[in-house]
């Protein structure tokens, strides 16, 4: 069972069985689900799961009913990863001393977290799974906000964004901060596989996921996932807005493999301006009065100067 | 089921998703799985919805583009063919009809109690401008 499961094309792909239910409590349009259903679809391997607390364990888990047909804990806000990397150990350990009942099943560790859960409150637990290169999958599901407890920003958020915590007003323009480079820190880390994935780019997401299912080792995945919610659009625009951006390479799809080989998965052919990302979304709405535009351009440059810094470091190789 | 009130939680719960055991998950389609009470498959979100998709399949091309985007597991695809909408799960967001390649698209919107027969006996016709 241990083999890569083979996915050519969408049709094929959509011969797979679902491990992941429907009624669950997440919104309408909310891409959380998209992105752990490409996840979980991406392999025949049976699953351990764990999520932190967030929008995707509180919508998944609410008692007395469970929407995964696979082993799924969740434990605390912090520790999706450690309670990953703790049965991960378990399950080593008792295959060295040749206890397991189906030694020829090869499961699959993976652990969700919101951008709350990994950027902030998680952070210290995850650099210590990466560090210890335990054989799991971590993914985030980056919405850029605390949306489960009421739109707080989280380090996620990006600047100008407005969130409960940060609104913009008539003497702020909301969230002052830059977001937290994640993949640089966790790439930083030298585990085998970083990645940043977008459920539009679904073929991508799934290469990219199965190449971290037959790595040896830590893979940290960031997942961008737009929120109907806080980032305040229609339900139906989801996709519409994973398109853009990745489009606007707000959100690069690239990979990092041992720290050190950066590769661009996706070079789009028309990019498209940022302002247009900003402008689809409720919570920039601010940014488009007179006195806040130049931080659209700030934008543009801050996203320009990333692209230039990743074809950099692609390049370079180190 | 019947539900709990606040003092008779559970102190750390384990649920169990399927009555019995299942080898081969993966493998093993939705409609042959023995689902038990705890799984939210046996729940319904229908309630959510205040317009519904209405799937027309003179038009589909069986491309999936609905059935990866599926946010709800609601678009039912069996043997590469999309067969039908799980109307229990769908809470009606409107992706699948946003994602359709086809002209006219295969999927539309409507509101929840329009009758399915005469939504397909009147769909529209071909968009020239938009191809």
């Amino acid at each position: 069972m241990s083999e890569i499961k083979k996915i050519k094309n969408l049709k094929e792909f959509s011969t797979s069985a679902d491990r992941f239910e429907g009624a669950n409590l997440l919104c309408p349009g909310c891409a959380h689900s998209i992105i752990v259903r490409e996840i979980l679809n991406a392999t025949n391997d049976d699953l351990v799961l764990s999520a932190s607390t967030g929008c995707l364990e509180v919508c998944t888990a609410v008692y007395p009913y469970t929407s995964w047909d696979a082993s799924w804990i969740h434990i605390g806000f912090e520790n999706s990863s450690t309670a990953i990397a703790g049965a991960e150990s378990m399950y080593n350990a008792l295959k060295t001393k040749g206890r397991l009942k189906q030694p020829d099943r090869n499961p699959k560790f993976i652990a969700f977290g919101g951008d709350g859960a990994s950027y902030d409150i998680g952070f210290q637990w995850i650099s210590g799974c990466m560090e210890r290169n335990h054989n799991m999958m971590y993914v985030v599901l980056d919405n850029e906000v605390y949306a489960n407890t009421g739109g707080q920003r989280s380090s996620s958020t990006p600047i100008g964004s407005s969130a409960t915590t940060s609104p913009s007003g008539s003497i702020s323009y909301g969230e002052k901060m830059n977001k937290k480079d994640m993949m640089g820190i966790m790439a930083a880390h030298n585990i085998p596989y970083t990645a940043q994935v977008a459920p539009n780019k679904w073929k991508d997401m799934v290469k990219k996921i199965q190449k971290g299912f037959a790595t040896e080792g830590s893979v940290f995945i960031n997942a961008v996932s737009p929120c109907t919610t806080e980032w305040k659009f229609d339900p139906k625009d989801t996709m519409m807005l994973t398109d853009l951006s990745t489009d606007s390479l707000v959100f690069p799809l690239y990979e990092v493999i041992d720290g050190k080989e950066w590769n661009i998965t996706y070079r789009p052919k028309n990019v498209v301006p940022v302002e247009e990302y900003l402008a689809a979304q409720g919570r920039f709405k601010h940014l488009f009065k007179d006195e806040y535009k130049y931080l659209i351009k700030e934008w543009q440059e801050r996203v320009d100067e990333n692209w230039a810094y990743l074809q950099r470091r692609e390049e370079a190789r180190v | 089921m019947a539900k709990k009130g606040w003092d008779e939680f559970e102190i750390g719960a384990m649920l169990r998703s399927f009555d019995g055991s299942i080898d081969d998950i993966a493998g093993t389609r939705q409609e042959d799985r023995t689902y038990s009470e705890n799984n939210s498959y046996k729940a319904s979100v229908a309630d959510w919805r205040l317009i519904k998709p209405v799937f027309n399949k003179d038009y589909c091309i069986d491309c999936q583009f609905c059935w990866i985007y599926c946010p709800d597991v609601s678009i039912i695809a069996r043997d590469k063919k999309m067969i039908g909408i799980d109307m229990d799960h769908c809470k009606g967001c409107g992706i699948c009809v946003e994602v359709c390649p086809t002209n006219p698209k295969s999927l539309l919107m409507f509101p929840e109690q329009a009758e399915d027969e005469a939504e397909i006996a009147s769909w529209p016709k071909k968009d020239e401008e938009e191809a």
